[in-house]
């Protein structure tokens, strides 16, 4: 019975993990200038971010390899430094839009500068990962993201013509750029790469083994599938309330003011701590999965588990990242901006990122009997079929839509 | 690890150095071949191997400069084959890093960065 707590704890922390500042902006995005129409992109997103995380939590449990060891691999030494490069820049983007998204939504409680907060936001993470253990973090962020659930609530509340949400989730095209850059942009956002590294060196400092092969399945499945709801929540209440008024979210306080459109202060509250909460976890992942990609690549000592005087150069390298990642943010980019650009440029270190792991995962030599079976492989072909995709479109709708502004 | 066939590249280049006390402690970014026939006599692993990793086309100069020795110091070591106890996942070392010159930038950065952050000292 303790065992079927403690896995029903981690796959809560999931749910509530799932959604980050890549999603509230191109979900929120999305609903208000589309509607329900792009609800299928999210779908197809989660379904591949839960084929891509089960595969690299299997080859972590069972080989012990996180995913930064097996790029380096199979890639070799120089397409590995490519990999490196480009999913370090990616990640330094992200939590650099993370703590920018944690200091507007801060802002939107209390008065006081942007600069300000993303100094408390950068204090107060170090303090939290000093502190907690390894566990203990994904756990507080992951729970405290559940709050987002109110825009779930509120879509349902909103009474929704269930014919057009069936609508949105069937896949279809539009003769515009801009909505195909939200199709990138939203099953982008569900794919980042940093979450797999995330996962999978997670899933070594958990200490798994092929015994954790159920608990990494139901996290990766029922985890991302519940977590995908509250994208989905977002995208609809955007669409029933943003979207009728004609409003463009500029910021993510339009997306909070939706559920506080529904349920008054309460709603607000909830939407902004759901924010605070899922945007702060994602950006100790993210900073996180700079330091074990560099520590991996490199052959360094690395984890949370051995602590600072064993892992120095990953403490150090976490470090690095949170700080460099305050100095973007501080010279006063947008972080909805740095956010854009940080799902779009993630979108070209998928195919480097996946493919090593889709290779180990199905050999038999390492894998033994935990090799993919037939669905891992065909969805793991398909999938990284719709990445090379996303890498090649991705940056020129970029340009060609202005960064989704038309 | 006496008289098998390995392939080199595919089972031993890149793997994760792991020392007897399960402490990571490099990668092997080259592999040593010497005598006749050709024998695999060491791993070598550190930054000094770097250059030579690197297409020859992607502008061998700059990555010389790059991660050549003048900046990252040219750290070179090397594992000889007797020391290796298993390769599999990773290869496992018979002895610890400190004694083979493995870790060595962690080592120098703990006492540093453990005073910094006044972290306990925890067993390894």
């Amino acid at each position: 019975m303790k065992v079927v707590f403690q896995i029903a704890l981690g796959i809560i922390a999931a749910i509530g993990g799932f959604v980050d500042i890549g999603d509230l902006v191109f979900n929120i995005q999305a609903g208000a200038i589309f509607g329900y129409g792009l609800l299928w992109a999210v779908v197809v997103g989660v379904i591949g971010i839960m084929v891509y995380a089960e595969a690299c939590g299997r080859v972590a449990a069972v080989t012990r390899r996180p995913v930064f060891d097996v790029i380096r691999e199979r890639l070799g030494f120089g397409a590995g430094l490519v990999t490196l490069v480009a999913s370090q820049f990616v990640n330094l983007l992200t939590v650099a839009a993370e703590l920018g998204g944690i200091a507007i939504v801060l802002q939107l409680l209390f008065d006081a500068p942007f600069s300000l907060f993303v100094l408390v936001a950068v204090g107060v993470l170090f303090v939290v990962i000093r502190i907690l253990p390894f566990e203990g973090i994904e756990r507080v962020f992951g729970y405290g993201g559940l709050m987002l659930f109110v825009f779930v609530v509120a879509a349902l509340n909103g009474h929704p013509d269930w014919s057009k949400v069936a609508d949105g989730f069937l896949p279809h095209a539009e003769s515009s750029l801009l909505y195909a850059y939200f199709v990138v942009g939203v099953i982008a956002a569900a794919l980042m790469p940093y979450e797999v590294y995330f996962y999978s060196s997670g899933g070594v400092e958990e200490r798994w083994t092929p015994k954790d092969l159920t608990v990494n399945r139901l996290n990766a499945v029922i985890g991302y599938g519940i977590g995908a709801l509250l994208a989905i929540g977002l995208m609809m209440t955007a669409a029933q309330v943003l979207a009728p008024a004609g409003v463009q979210p500029e910021t993510l306080g339009t997306a909070a003011l939706a559920a506080n459109v529904n349920f008054g202060e309460t709603g607000l509250l909830l939407a902004l701590g759901g924010m605070l909460f899922a945007i702060g976890g994602a950006a100790v992942d993210a900073c996180f999965s700079g330091a074990y990609n560099l520590a991996q690549f490199l052959g360094w000592e690395w984890g949370k588990y051995r602590g600072t005087r064993s892992a120095p150069r990953f403490t150090l390298a976490w470090i690095a990242f949170l700080v460099l990642a305050a100095a973007i943010v501080l010279t006063g980019i947008d972080p909805v901006e740095i956010t854009e650009y940080s799902v779009v440029f993630s979108v070209i270190a998928l195919p480097l990122t996946y493919l090593p792991v889709l290779l180990i995962a199905r050999d038999r030599e390492f894998m033994g009997e935990h090799a993919n079976g037939w669905l891992s492989n065909v969805l793991g072909c398909l999938y990284f079929a719709i990445i090379l995709v996303l890498a090649v479109v991705a940056i020129p709708l970029l340009l060609a839509t202005n960064g989704g502004g038309g | 690890m006496e008289g098998e066939r390995l392939d080199l590249v595919y089972r031993v280049l890149d793997l994760q150095l792991v020392d007897v006390d399960g402490r990571r402690c490099g990668k092997v970014d080259d592999v040593e071949l010497s005598g006749e026939p050709l024998r695999a006599t060491a791993l070598l692993s550190g930054t000094g191997t770097f250059p030579d990793r690197l297409p020859r086309r992607l502008l061998p100069r700059l990555a010389r400069r790059l991660v050549g020795r003048f900046v990252l110091g040219g750290n070179l070591v090397r594992i000889p084959w007797e020391d290796i106890d298993e390769i599999g996942a990773t290869v496992r070392l018979r002895r610890k890093a400190v004694d083979l010159g493995l870790g060595q930038g962690d080592d120098e950065l703990a006492p540093v960065i453990g005073r910094l952050l006044l972290a306990r000292r925890e067993g390894p």
